[in-house]
C-alpha cells in the first residue's frame, strides 16, 4: 500500500455501444418535455403551477369518494348532489384547460427563443418528430389530469359498493370507460389548440393570455353572433370553442346538454368535427412553423 | 486524397434574390478543417447544408458520402453541431441538458449519463455541472456548447465560430479543445472569420467569399511560399542590388529582405550576396504567408 496519490487522464473514449436513431430521439423529447411541463429538474417555482393545478383537478374526485365514504350510501350516478363522472369532467376539464394555456408555450417557446431547435436540427429527428413528441408529452400530462382522477373514482366506488369489488367494478366500468372517451375528447378539445399560439409568439406570457381569451371569450362572442339575427347567425355557434367538449361529453353519456351549439341545432357530431378539425389545423400549421427551421 | 468526407458539386443556396451559396465544388477529407470566410460570406449557410436543415437550390452535397437531401437524418446521427448563437437551455443544469443531448443522438439512457459526465470533465466544467446554464458566464457556455456537439462521439463536429465572445484566455482553452478533438477520432469542420485560429488548428482550409470558393487545400501548401526571407547586418540596399544583378526579385523592409528567384535557388543567391557584399545575417528561412494575405489576394483576384 502507498500513501501517495496518481491521477490518471483516462482520455476520450468513444461509444461503441448501441445508438437507438430517431426512436430514441423521439423518446428523450418525450421525456424532456414531460420533465418541462411538470417543471421536474427545473428550479422549484417551476413546478409550483403544475402541482398546484394537478392537486386542484385530483381535489373533486377526492372529494367525490371521500363522501361516499363518510355518507356510506353514496352513488356516482348523475342525479346526486355530489355528481359523479360526468360532473367531475366538467370540473377539471377547466383546470386542463388552464394547465394547457399554461404549459404549452413552456414547452414550445423557450427551445426557440433560446435557439435549442438546432440542437434539435443536428439530431435524427425531422419536424414532424419534435412537434409529435412534445403533443405527446403535453397531452399525456393533460390526459393523466383526467385519467388518474377517473380512476380513483372507479375503483373508490366499486370498493365503497354494497356488492363484492369485482362486481361492483364490473358494473361501474360502463361509466367508467364513457368517462375515458370523454376524457380523450377533452384532450383534444383544449388540449391540442393550447400549443397554436405557442407556435407563432416568442413569450410564454402573451401566448397562454391569447389561447386562455379566445376559449374563455369564444363563447360570449358566439352567442353575440348567434343572436345577431342575420340569416347564417346560427352558425356563429361553432365558434364557442369552450363548449364543444362538454356537447360531447353529454352526446357519450347520454345526457341533456344546453350549452350554445346544441341550443344553435347542431347535431353532437358537428362539435366533435369542429374539435377535430381545429387540431388538425394546428398539427398542420405546427408541421409547417417547424419545417422551416429543423 | 482518400475519401472526402464532405463533397460537393454546383452548389448553391439563395434566400430569395439573395445568393448566400453559388457554385462550390469542394472535395474535403478527414482531419480538421477550416471554413473561412467574412461575415456572410456563406459558411453558417454551407454547414446548415450539410445537416439537412436547409435545402440546396442547386447542385448536390453528401456528407461520408450520403446526400444532403434523402440521408440527412443518417447523417444527422453521424454528426454533431455547435451553432454560432445560444443553443442551451437556461433553465437546465448542464449536466442534464448535456445528457439530453447525447440522448437526442440515439445514445441509451445509461451511456448518455456516463458520457455526459466525460465530455463535461474534458470540457473543463466538471464542477459547475449541476449549475443552471443560465448562470454560466459566456466561456462556460461555449463550452457546454461544445460538449453538447461532442457527447454522442460523432465522427464529424461542425463548429460554428466557437471563439465568439471570447476573452483571450477562454479562446486559447477552447482552440487547445478543437485542436485535441482530432486525436479522439473526430472530424472536425471549425468556421471562423478569424484566420488566425484556423491556422493554429487545422489541416484543411476551404476559403469562401461572397457565396464562392477562393482556395481548397491543405494548410502546409497553402502558406508556404517560394520566397525567401533574410534579416541582415550591414546595408540591405547594397545587398538588394546584389541580388538583383544575379536575377533575383528583391524587396526591401527596414533590414529584413524578401528574395525571389525563377530559375535559381534563392537561399544559394542569398549566401552569395552576403559573401560578396561581406554583410552578416540574423536569419534566413523560408517565409510563410498567413491566410490573411491569402485570403485577400485570393478576394482581390476573384477566386480560383
Amino acid at each position: 500500500m502507498t500513501d501517495r496519490g496518481a491521477v490518471f487522464d483516462l482520455g476520450y473514449k468513444p461509444h461503441d455501444g448501441e445508438r437507438l436513431g430517431t426512436p430514441g430521439a423521439f423518446r428523450a423529447t418525450v421525456k424532456d418535455g414531460l420533465r418541462r411541463v411538470l417543471g421536474l429538474r427545473r428550479k422549484a417555482r417551476k413546478k409550483i403551477l403544475p402541482f398546484f393545478l394537478l392537486g386542484v383537478a385530483l381535489l373533486p374526485a377526492v372529494v367525490f369518494v371521500g363522501l361516499a365514504f363518510f355518507l356510506g350510501e353514496f352513488s356516482p350516478d348523475v342525479e346526486s348532489p355530489f355528481g359523479g363522472y360526468e360532473q367531475y369532467l366538467g370540473l377539471a376539464g377547466t383546470v386542463l384547460l388552464i394547465f394547457s394555456g399554461l404549459a404549452a408555450p413552456e414547452l414550445l417557446v423557450p427551445d426557440r427563443v433560446e435557439g435549442v431547435l438546432s440542437v434539435y436540427s443536428s439530431r435524427p429527428l425531422r419536424a414532424r418528430d419534435y412537434i409529435g413528441a412534445r403533443a405527446t408529452a403535453l397531452l399525456g400530462v393533460v390526459a393523466a389530469f383526467l385519467v388518474i382522477p377517473n380512476l380513483l373514482m372507479w375503483i373508490g366506488f366499486a370498493a365503497l359498493g354494497e356488492g363484492a369489488f369485482p362486481t361492483e367494478a364490473i358494473d361501474g366500468f360502463g361509466d367508467f370507460a364513457r368517462s375515458l372517451a370523454a376524457s380523450v375528447v377533452y384532450v383534444l378539445g383544449y388540449g391540442v389548440p393550447a400549443m397554436l399560439p405557442a407556435i407563432y409568439t416568442k413569450r410564454t406570457a402573451p401566448a397562454s393570455g391569447a389561447y386562455l381569451a379566445i376559449m374563455f371569450f369564444s363563447v360570449p362572442i358566439a352567442s353575440a353572433l348567434v343572436e345577431s339575427g342575420f340569416s347564417a347567425s346560427r352558425w356563429g355557434a361553432l365558434l364557442a370553442l369552450l363548449q364543444h367538449p362538454h356537447v360531447v361529453r353529454d352526446w357519450i353519456f347520454g345526457s341533456f346538454n344546453s350549452d350554445l351549439p346544441t341550443v344553435s341545432q347542431f347535431e353532437p357530431w358537428v362539435s366533435l368535427a369542429v374539435i377535430l378539425v381545429v387540431a388538425g389545423l394546428t398539427v398542420i400549421l405546427g408541421m409547417r412553423r417547424y419545417r422551416r427551421e429543423m | 486524397m482518400s475519401d472526402p468526407i464532405i463533397a460537393t458539386t454546383g452548389l448553391g443556396h439563395a434566400y430569395g434574390s439573395v445568393v448566400a451559396l453559388h457554385g462550390v465544388d469542394l472535395e474535403v477529407p478527414a482531419g480538421r478543417i477550416g471554413l473561412v470566410g467574412a461575415n456572410g460570406a456563406g459558411k453558417t449557410t454551407f454547414i446548415k447544408i450539410l445537416l439537412g436543415i436547409l435545402d440546396p437550390t442547386v447542385g448536390d452535397a453528401s456528407v461520408f458520402g450520403d446526400d444532403v437531401r434523402t440521408s440527412a437524418i443518417g447523417i444527422r446521427s453521424r454528426v454533431g453541431y455547435m451553432p454560432e448563437g445560444s443553443c442551451l437551455p437556461l433553465s437546465q443544469t448542464a449536466a442534464d441538458f448535456v445528457v439530453y443531448a447525447a440522448e437526442l443522438a440515439g445514445i441509451p439512457a445509461k451511456a448518455a449519463r456516463q458520457r455526459g459526465s466525460d465530455v463535461l470533465t474534458l470540457v473543463g466544467l466538471h464542477e459547475e455541472r449541476f449549475r443552471y446554464l443560465g448562470d454560466f458566464s459566456t466561456g462556460m457556455k461555449q463550452r457546454a456548447k461544445l460538449a453538447q456537439a461532442i457527447v454522442h462521439d460523432p465522427d464529424l463536429v461542425f463548429l460554428d465560430e466557437p471563439t465568439a465572445g471570447l476573452d483571450p484566455e477562454g479562446r486559447e482553452e477552447m482552440l487547445d479543445l478543437i485542436a485535441r478533438l482530432g486525436s479522439f477520432g473526430i472530424n472536425v469542420l471549425v468556421s471562423s472569420h478569424v484566420l488566425t485560429d484556423i491556422e493554429r488548428t487545422c489541416d484543411w482550409v476551404v476559403m469562401l467569399d461572397g457565396g464562392k470558393v477562393l482556395r481548397n487545400g491543405p494548410m502546409t501548401g497553402l502558406v508556404e511560399t517560394d520566397t525567401v526571407q533574410v534579416d541582415v547586418i550591414g546595408d540591405p540596399d547594397a545587398i538588394a542590388a546584389d541580388l538583383s544583378a544575379r536575377g533575383a526579385t528583391v524587396s526591401v523592409d527596414g533590414t529584413t529582405l524578401l528574395v525571389q528567384a525563377s530559375d535559381q535557388d534563392p537561399f544559394d543567391l542569398v549566401m552569395a550576396a552576403l559573401a560578396d557584399t561581406g554583410a552578416g545575417m540574423r536569419s534566413l528561412g523560408a517565409r510563410s504567408t498567413s491566410l490573411e494575405d491569402l485570403f485577400l489576394a485570393g478576394a482581390e483576384g476573384g477566386g480560383e
